[in-house]
């Protein structure tokens, strides 16, 4: 259907890999003309409209759906009562939630219990309006204190640590404690989420909004109960997903099933509202860490727990405490994770999930010991250097983080700070510096891809996986470029598609490492693939070398010896061939050797200013020094950060999804009672790339997507406490909390 | 016609209302018919397949369907399309020049990377032109103020003003 005519076309000139070149789909996006999911329309497409629940913990008595099936227009109202099997995930901790209108029982505010199709999205909106639904409702869970919660120890497997904290931490001479807490925040890309579900006999074409078409297939065939190879998933873009489109949501499942019943193509749009309860959200915490140190600043035990919310039926992969485990040398670790079940929404993952709530406890709390101490932030960080794996003994793959301290204290101005909170005013301005330092988790899951050269002596590359804004259509087209010996423009990435070879989703800052080794793999194979072609050609000057004797440039290959060699082109038409195809795959690195694979590092430093008079805190300048690995694409790798530096500003002073603990009903779910950073809100935000190429990965990249979130929330409370001396423990930090 | 209303007061809906209405699309006179209560985005995207306006909130909170409607910036999605009969809409799909050619703020916003997921850009670019024509763009500070209805939740604000700096001081931002 559509991605043919919205494949991007890559600029004309030739550029070198790294080089900041304009993203390959800034032509298409910026004249309107990138299809996305919701932008798809199909004759005799039909509407759909999610009807949710008006209580959070219960159970459905009576469902009429007279008054909706009788409204103009209307095709179907499918709820629990009518709705046809759906089979459950064989494994609950995978990306599939359990089916939507499984039961009578209600979980949540907000749960869908039904959903109505009709001719048009306005008599689909007025017949969702008509389900009269009456509930029989319990007692509402949904505080993460509430002394009924259910808790789930170490949900994850990932609590441990190294000696013996609770001994270290009474033979310590210097202590800190703090609880920490941060809201819920909800993911809202500006595109709400949309499904299209189009059936052709036993064939269903799905247009969706997710982060992995791969993924998103093979969820749908099993709940749907059909083969893989009957679904197809299209995403070329997706107007955002945080996370948000990591899992197969009921609104997916629920298009693919009235599209069936009605007979027709069916549009299911998720309103704003919707968007709160349907698609996951980061989870609140509270989080307490305490540490141990001596007088010299030596960290000698850390420990630090994490408590963070869980909806009733489901699971969610959120590490909050583990990356302390990693973060600072000291012989006595301990963290500890409990999910909380409450009667939320499912949690999901929103931007560095469980690092950006749990790097703000841990930053904070060493700030707090820098305090006690009367010692520099960023010195006692650089005293508590990790400089391998403090748990594990392992040596660090490629750890810049000490580079990113130097260049961003040097950028910042640091050495300015006067360590005396409320000592730096202009007039009745509080000026605060805080820092933060990051080591965010490595991630890569296991991907493929195929390149393939044309007659015309152009390359196209193609794996299913999604670029969500991040670059990946651009750095991929750079990276393809470069295996091969072609310009940039002859170059043409395709992606979002379930039938193309299969890449994990967007997430964790792990696709650019996984598509970019697969990408890698498959060039090699391919001019291996020319190798075999011309190996008995006497014509050919590549006529039985071996791969590691030639080089691609120019669109040929060429020996290394001597120079000689032929164009792609020269060998096709030749050998009577119209392209030559490869495959390559990349599997992710273990990370139980000597050496541990990395994930990428950053400094942030921020200054605020904040209103003596009346509390208002603004982030007045950011820094970030981020160590990356090799960065493919410096333009689209620092507006990755800057961002990701958004979002942590949001998550430090704005955002908040306020759930009622008695109704457990969101109460701000609107883009304009919800606050997310708008322009004035952002100052200029400094990113520098400091730091050496990470041998784990043959590309030498590590991932950057979610960096700028992690550091930025503690850096700019640190900066608070600066300016006004007021330590605010709880995220986001409202003027209240400063006057 | 019928009494404006669709719905009865105990709820239950009326017969759908449907009216012509006749619109002039960047440059192009189009006439459709549409149910009353379908807003100004719904008939671009839905009834015109102009789908390079975008719904992000349905509510006019995120500035993500801007249009202009007779040169003035307004949210599409609250406005309904029955109130723009007559009346002369501009789209992103009508800013590109008759050879295909991007506008200066389209190609302002592709060189500094004033996008990512490219979802709110058409709503971005439509504020953005506006914002010139209204005088509005002589500071960073007052781009910043005056872009502040159009959310961009990748965070790519930093780069949104250098754009439509670059394209009101006449290319001198570098």
């Amino acid at each position: 259907m559509t991605p043919p005519t919205t494949t991007p076309t890559p600029p004309p000139t030739p550029a070198r890999l790294g080089e900041g070149i304009d993203r390959v789909d800034a032509r298409v996006k910026t004249a309107g003309r990138a299809a996305y999911p919701t932008d798809t329309a199909y004759p005799g497409l039909a509407h759909a409209v999610l009807v949710q629940s008006t209580i959070a913990a219960g159970r459905i008595t009576a469902l009429d759906a007279a008054a909706a099936e009788a409204a103009p227009g209307v095709l179907a109202v499918i709820s629990h009562e009518n709705v046809p099997a759906l089979r459950e995930a064989p494994d609950r901790s995978a990306s599939l939630p359990p089916p939507p209108l499984r039961d009578d029982r209600i979980h949540h505010h907000g749960q869908t219990v039904a959903v109505v199709v009709a001719d048009s999205f306005e008599q689909a909106t007025e017949a969702a309006r008509l389900v009269r639904v009456t509930y029989a409702a319990d007692a509402v869970v949904a505080d993460l204190d509430h002394p009924d919660a259910q808790h789930d120890h170490d949900p994850f497997g990932t609590d441990g640590g190294t000696g013996d904290v609770e001994k270290a931490l009474e033979a310590a001479p210097v202590r800190v404690e703090g609880t920490y807490r941060t809201a819920a925040n909800t993911n809202n890309p500006m595109g709400p989420f949309a499904t299209v579900a189009h059936w052709e006999g036993d064939h269903l074409t799905v247009h969706d909004c997710t982060q992995g078409p791969s993924r998103t297939r093979a969820d749908l065939a099993a709940t749907l109960g059909v083969p893989p190879e009957a679904v197809r998933v299209l995403a070329p873009y997706l107007g955002g997903g945080f996370g948000a489109g990591l899992r197969t949501w009921g609104h997916t499942v629920l298009a693919a099933v009235a599209a069936r019943q009605v007979g027709r193509p069916v549009k299911l749009v998720l309103t704003r509202k919707q968007m709160f309860t349907s698609v996951g959200h980061r989870p609140d915490t509270k989080q307490t860490v305490r540490i141990g140190a001596t007088r010299d600043g030596r960290i000698t035990a850390l420990d630090h727990r994490a408590w963070q919310s869980l909806s009733m039926t489901d699971a969610n992969m959120e590490p909050v405490s583990h990356t302390s485990q990693s973060s600072y040398a000291s012989p006595n670790i301990a963290t500890r994770d409990v999910q909380v079940r409450l009667n939320v929404p499912a949690p999901g993952s929103m931007r560095a999930p469980g690092d950006a709530q749990g790097n703000y406890a841990l930053e904070c709390a060493l700030d707090e010991l820098a305090h006690e101490l009367g010692m520099d932030p960023l010195e006692l960080r650089l005293r508590n250097y990790a400089d391998e794996h403090p748990v594990t003994g392992q040596q660090w793959s490629c750890n810049d983080l000490r580079a990113c301290y130097e260049a961003g204290a040097e950028m910042f101005g640091w050495e300015r700070r006067d360590p005396e909170p409320r000592s730096t005013r202009r007039g009745r301005t509080l000026v605060g510096y805080g820092m933060a330092g990051t080591s965010f988790f490595f991630y890569q899951a296991d991907c493929a891809a195929r390149v393939t050269v044309g007659a015309d002596g152009g390359a196209v590359v193609e794996s299913s996986g999604m670029d969500i804004g991040t670059g990946t259509y651009t750095v991929m087209t750079q990276l393809g470029a470069e295996l091969l010996g072609l310009p940039v423009g002859r170059v043409r990435m395709v992606m979002g598609d379930s039938s193309l070879p299969a890449a994990p989703s967007a997430g964790g800052s792990g696709l650019t490492a996984a598509m970019g080794t697969a990408v890698h793999n498959a060039s090699r194979h391919l001019l291996q693939s020319f190798l075999d072609l011309v190996r008995d050609d006497a014509e050919s000057p590549l006529r039985g070398v071996a791969l590691d004797g030639v080089r691609a440039e120019d669109g040929r290959i060429v020996r290394t010896d001597d120079g000689r060699g032929e164009a792609y082109t020269a060998m096709l038409a030749r050998h009577g061939r119209d392209r030559l195809s490869a495959e390559g795959s990349a599997e992710a690195p273990g990370q139980k050797g000597a050496v541990v694979p990395t994930g990428p590092y950053a400094a942030k430093f921020a200054e605020v200013h904040v209103d003596e008079d009346l509390g208002v805190i603004r982030v007045a300048r950011l820094v970030t020094a981020a160590h990356c690995g090799r960065v493919l694409n410096e333009k689209t790798a620092r507006s990755q950060l800057v961002g990701g530096t958004v979002g942590g500003i949001g998550m430090a002073l704005l955002e908040e999804t306020v759930t009622e603990p008695h109704t457990g009903r969101i109460a701000n779910p609107t883009l304009g009672d919800y606050l997310v950073a708008v322009n004035a809100d952002i100052p200029r935000l400094g990113v520098r790339f400091v730091g050496g190429p990470d041998p784990t990965n043959p590309n030498g990249t590590k991932g950057c997507g979610e960096l700028g979130i992690p550091g930025t929330p503690a850096a700019i409370a640190n900066a608070v406490f600066h300016a006004t001396g007021v330590r605010v423990r709880r995220l986001p930090i409202r003027i209240e909390d400063v006057l | 016609m019928v009494n404006g209303s669709a719905a009865a007061a105990d709820g239950t809906p009326g017969p759908v209302v449907r009216v012509p209405v006749s619109l002039r699309v960047n440059g192009a006179e189009r006439r459709i018919e549409v149910d009353t209560r379908t807003s100004l985005l719904d008939a671009l995207r839905d009834a015109l397949g102009l789908t390079g306006t975008k719904k992000g909130c349905d509510q006019g909170q995120c500035g993500a369907c801007t249009v202009h409607l007779d040169g003035k910036r307004v949210l599409s999605c609250l406005t309904l399309a029955a109130s723009a009969d007559g009346r002369d809409v501009r789209t992103i799909e009508g800013l590109e020049r008759d050879d295909g050619a991007p506008h200066p703020m389209q190609e302002a916003f592709a060189r500094h990377d004033a996008l990512q997921c490219g979802y709110c850009t058409p709503g971005q670019i439509m504020s953005a032109v506006a914002l010139i024509e209204e005088g509005r763009a002589g500071s960073d500070d007052e781009v910043r103020e005056f872009m502040s209805g159009n959310l961009c939740r990748c965070g790519a604000y930093p780069h949104i003003v250098d754009a439509i700096r670059d394209v009101a001081t006449g290319g001198r931002r570098a």
